[in-house]
């Protein structure tokens, strides 16, 4: 990997970063009821109509980072410099917070089961792939296979719902909201951990279940790199079954879907808003979906660039560990 | 049908392997297909055997079996006895378990066969290769690297070189001679050559039947080499073994079989190889088409492409009829192929070698 591929790989990382933020900038200026507009009325609404306009607009800039008074092309120079010299999101309308502090909190939260779901969707995905391969047109492959076309028909959230519905209304194995039971105090205790786990539990496994759609992919990979020479000859040569089933069928069959498992990452965390509302789980999703009933601009705009650099991240660094699991592809000679 | 009797194993021969009644079968839509049909051979140690026959005749189908390595959905029956060497207990190979058989495998038996281009994972270095069949096998991982460095000296290959690269890095020529060197990393007894050389250029291929020359005789080896390359055989083996239609048809040494072949055959298939020195007009191709494993041909195989069938053909399977040295045939007309098929360039050949 030469320094060059590298930087080339962080300056198109960065430049996404810049475009996506101010596509969204312009989209929500340009909304009906922008955010500098929403402001004012709040403002003017609560204080009667008394307030002179010079404090009024310092007050729209102290909370959005936008002075409405400004052009548009110095509105959005001021705001992004803010945000990336400053790592300044502005402040939320509604909470009368600093938009990094609430993202700060909220972000481990939804880390937490997005990796519980990440972790568990690809497990399962990298597992039933290769075994309905193993499997191929027996019964086990054709049920399985049928059962996750079936989930992936179904939207997660469904599943959500249901996975409430049944586990956690009807039989009471699991909490149907929240992220910690009341009354437990935060600590490494074994209670406090099985709360942790048990509220995390169905958020995690209802996103899981959208990740499992990797499996028929890896069922077809896996079926492809079984009739190659190589497992033939690891066969012949007497190698372990369980060697020849993750080192030779698993690592070959997972090459074709590593970018899209990275990928994948930055649709498990979008999937985090609807998932966070069904479950109540205080997350970044939920945050997002509130900023949104709410017209809480600058909340709004802080975590749609959070989740953005999150999924850029996430691809960079799959971009960079690519020729760690394939040695073929050789980055940055061309 | 033949009996087993005639075929019993020369006592003046040390016999490595074993082969009797072996069948190989798979279920197809269009019925039960027997593309190995009732086969009985022996191999002796330290001898080089070439395998020949035309496209699915069954050759690999039966070196597979040898190490009980017919692909899935095969069904493999009959009996597959291999000797240790010193006369230790023999063991009946398609009797083991699966974890004796994973044992037996490449360390008793190795196979290098046609795909060596594709024969190593691509993700892993040719030492991972090495060191996971050592691992695997239970042996001293060091002592065998030491090895490995040793063959792959002796198979002009840059040992340090070729183990530090990925398959990809290396060209035909090398991934070959290193999965030579992969076969022989466990001293295995019997090494089987599946059509090695058919992806490589001539020149790689007879600087790789020289070599093996020299292997068989540094480690002992026994060496099972199929191929539809009757030249190189003649310069490689010590006995041949021709089969068609899923059953062997002839067997003898290599001198015998090429001077004296008495299946017809047999000697078409002398008079199909191309030879730079006879004319084009003599060489002659089989006419007819190679036979379908699902139907079964009653008597002879050979009989619906053989210019000395008759009633009797087809009536009765000839037996292997023993024709002294080794050398048995499956033909009625066993001695009197030799004048109703000649062999034009042969016989220019033993003239011209005569007249000398």
């Amino acid at each position: 990997m030469t320094p060059k591929y590298l930087l080339k790989r962080l300056g198109q990382a960065i430049l996404t970063f810049l475009v996506t933020m101010t596509v969204s900038f312009l989209l929500y200026q340009a909304m009906p009821g922008g955010p500098t507009e929403a402001m004012r009325s709040v403002i003017l609404s609560q204080s009667g109509g008394s307030v002179d306009i010079d404090r009024l607009n310092r007050m729209i800039q102290l909370y959005t980072n936008v002075n409405p008074d400004q052009p548009m092309h110095v509105q959005y120079f001021n705001y992004a410099s803010d945000v990336i010299l400053r790592q300044d999101l502005g402040t939320s309308f509604f909470k009368n917070e600093k938009v990094t502090t609430l993202i700060m909190q909220r972000i481990p939260w939804s880390m937490f089961i997005s990796v519980y779901a990440l972790a568990l969707g690809y497990s399962l995905s990298i597992f039933l792939g290769v075994m309905t391969a193993y499997r191929e047109k027996s019964r086990f492959d054709s049920t399985v296979s049928s059962l996750i076309i079936g989930l992936n028909s179904i939207p997660y959230y469904i599943v959500g719902v249901v996975l409430i519905y049944f586990l956690a209304i009807q039989n009471n194995y699991f909490p149907t909201g929240g992220r910690i039971g009341s009354g437990i105090a935060a600590g490494y205790n074994p209670e406090f951990m099985l709360s942790l786990v048990k509220h995390a539990a169905l958020p995690a496994i209802s996103m899981g279940a959208l990740a499992t759609s990797g499996a028929l992919a890896m069922r077809g990979n896996a079926i492809r790199v079984l009739g190659e020479d190589y497992i033939r000859v690891a066969q012949l040569r007497g190698l372990r079954e369980t060697r020849i089933a993750t080192q030779y069928l698993g690592h070959n069959s997972i090459l074709p879907m590593y970018t899209q498992f990275m990928i994948g990452i930055a649709g498990v965390f979008s999937s985090a808003v609807i998932v966070e509302e069904v479950f109540a789980y205080p997350g970044m999703g939920l945050l997002m979906f509130e900023a949104v009933k709410t017209q809480d601009y600058p909340l709004l705009m802080g975590t749609l660039i959070v989740f953005t650099a999150i999924s850029l991240t996430a691809i960079f660094i799959a971009d960079l560990t690519y020729t760690l699991i394939d040695p073929r592809i050789s980055v940055g000679e061309e | 049908m033949r009996t087993s009797n005639q075929n019993d194993s020369d006592p003046d021969q040390d016999v490595v392997f074993e082969v009797r009644d072996l069948e190989v079968t798979f279920g197809t839509n269009r019925g039960e297909s027997r593309v190995v049909r009732n086969v009985d051979f022996d191999i002796y140690r330290n001898e080089t055997l070439g395998m020949v026959g035309e496209s699915g005749s069954g050759k690999s189908m039966t070196s597979s079996a040898l190490m009980n390595a017919v692909v899935s959905p095969g069904e493999t029956s009959g009996e597959v006895t291999y000797y240790p060497p010193g006369g230790g207990e023999p063991i009946s190979v398609l009797d083991l378990d699966e974890e004796e058989l994973r044992k037996f495998r490449w360390g008793e038996v190795a196979m290098v066969f046609q795909g060596a281009m594709s024969s190593f994972n691509p993700v892993k270095k040719v030492r991972g290769h090495f060191k996971e069949t050592l691992e695997d096998h239970n042996r001293d991982v060091e002592a065998g690297l030491e090895r490995a460095h040793q063959i792959l000296g002796d198979l002009y290959l840059d040992p340090d070189r070729v183990l530090d690269s990925y398959p990809y890095e290396l060209s035909g020529g090398m991934k070959q001679r290193a999965l030579v060197a992969l076969a022989l990393i466990l001293e295995p007894e019997v090494l089987v050559m599946d059509e090695p050389t058919a992806a490589l250029d001539l020149l790689m291929q007879r600087s790789i039947v020289s070599l093996l020359k020299d292997l068989k005789e540094e480690y002992d080896l026994t060496i099972i080499f199929i191929t539809h390359d009757l030249p190189l055989l003649t310069k490689l083996a010590d006995r041949l073994v021709v089969m068609y239609a899923f059953d062997i048809v002839e067997v003898g040494s290599t001198e015998e079989l090429l001077y004296d072949a008495a299946h017809p055959y047999t000697r078409s298939l002398l008079n199909a190889t191309p030879d730079l020195n006879a004319p084009i007009e003599e060489m002659q191709s089989i006419s007819g088409s190679k036979p379908d494993p699902v139907t079964n041909i009653p008597g002879c195989s050979y009989r619906p492409r053989c210019p000395m069938a008759d009633e009797s053909c087809a009536e009765a399977e000839p037996p292997m009829a023993d024709r002294g040295n080794g050398h048995r045939t499956a033909c009625f007309y066993h001695d009197d192929v030799a004048d109703e098929i000649p062999i034009p360039a042969m016989e220019a050949a033993e003239e011209g070698g005569e007249g000398e």
